[in-house]
């Protein structure tokens, strides 16, 4: 074989190569809600937040209990949601997607005045509307929440020699507030099973 | 050489039964239940994904009232487990596509031939059509 060509082949070959590997480690966007997105064993990642969040509106808006509310869309506040797994989340994570998805539907709207411990969402809002009432001279008007939503977030971690399983477990209640009932309840788990974190589905 | 044969035959035979987990199923012998179907038209993109994965049928609820729900029935031809990820996708009446909250791309694990439903509930009132895509691992 001529060597002048397969000079020419092998560097066309390293150059591929070298592309190649460069595409894979360098830092490009994907898709939030595809199926790239990286999976890791010991943390809730993205897709778990959004699959559990997308269970949960689903079972919530299939029980038919917001239809239920003398009005509509029907106030809801967002009590505590405790996250008893070992890492440190933020639990809007869920909450938000859940609440965006119930105010498109329609059916819900959130407070964001009145929140667990005295903890308000929106404090500008709040104070903004306490001075409104001072200076027209009147009481304040709060809209009173007939849902609260309330929850929590488990963890179970179990290992088999060298491949680990997490389960995480998203459970959430809608209270009405003028009985304190839980009209509607649900969980649903999600479980990772490997021996180390993957990009992919 | 004939032994050689015989064991191969026999370990792929062991190997091909070890991955095989197909599902038994029973049910209602005259199912008391009357769907809404939905006529659906497909389009195939990927050959060996259509043949591995059957879309039994379609059918629609409203639920909470005025909201979609679309549930398709998938069949796994195969005898090995296949894991598949689908989304919906919801429509207007418009025909412009609305964006989900909580949508995006999930995952299935379909038994050797089993039968099973995926569903989604459109979040959005304005929700008349949908699309469901599904891919291969």
């Amino acid at each position: 074989m001529n060597p002048k060509f397969t000079c020419t082949l092998a560097a066309a070959a390293l150059a591929l190569f070298v592309s190649g590997c460069a595409s894979q480690n360098d830092a490009k966007y994907v898709d939030s809600q595809g199926p790239n997105t990286i999976v890791s064993l010991n943390s809730i990642n993205i897709q778990d937040w959004n699959n559990a969040a997308d269970k949960l509106v689903a079972s919530l808006l299939e029980s038919n209990v917001l239809e239920r509310a003398p009005t509509l869309p029907a106030v809801m506040a967002v009590s505590r949601i405790r996250n008893n797994t070992q890492q440190q989340v933020d639990t809007d994570a869920l909450t938000k997607k859940i609440r965006v998805a119930l105010n498109k539907s329609g059916k819900i709207v959130t407070t964001t005045t009145l929140g667990p411990d005295g903890k308000v969402e929106d404090a500008v809002a709040a104070d903004a509307g306490a001075m409104q009432a001072f200076m027209a001279g009147e009481k304040q008007k709060t809209t009173l929440p007939y849902y609260t939503l309330s929850g929590k977030l488990l963890e179970d971690r179990v290992k088999s020699g060298s491949t680990q399983q997490t389960t995480y477990t998203f459970q959430l209640s809608l209270t009405t507030v003028n009985d304190g009932l839980a009209v509607w309840e649900d969980e649903t788990q999600i479980t990772k099973q490997g021996r180390r974190s993957s990009v992919g589905w | 050489m004939k032994l050689l044969l015989a064991t191969s035959a026999a370990a792929l035979a062991l190997l091909g039964s070890g991955c095989a987990t197909s599902v038994n199923t029973v049910s209602r012998a005259e199912p008391q239940a009357s769907p809404s179907y939905v006529a659906d038209q497909r389009v195939i993109t990927d050959a060996s994904l259509g043949r591995k994965v059957a879309i039994v049928s379609v059918n629609e609820a409203k639920v909470s009232g005025d909201l979609l729900k679309i549930q398709v029935t998938l069949e796994n031809r195969s005898s090995k487990p296949q894991a598949f990820t689908y989304k919906f996708d919801w429509v207007a009446n418009d025909g412009m596509e609305l964006s989900a909250p909580t949508g995006g791309w999930k995952q299935i694990q379909l038994e050797g031939r089993e039968t099973r439903a995926v569903s989604a509930i459109a979040t959005s009132p304005k929700a008349v059509d949908f699309r469901l895509k599904i891919r291969e691992n």
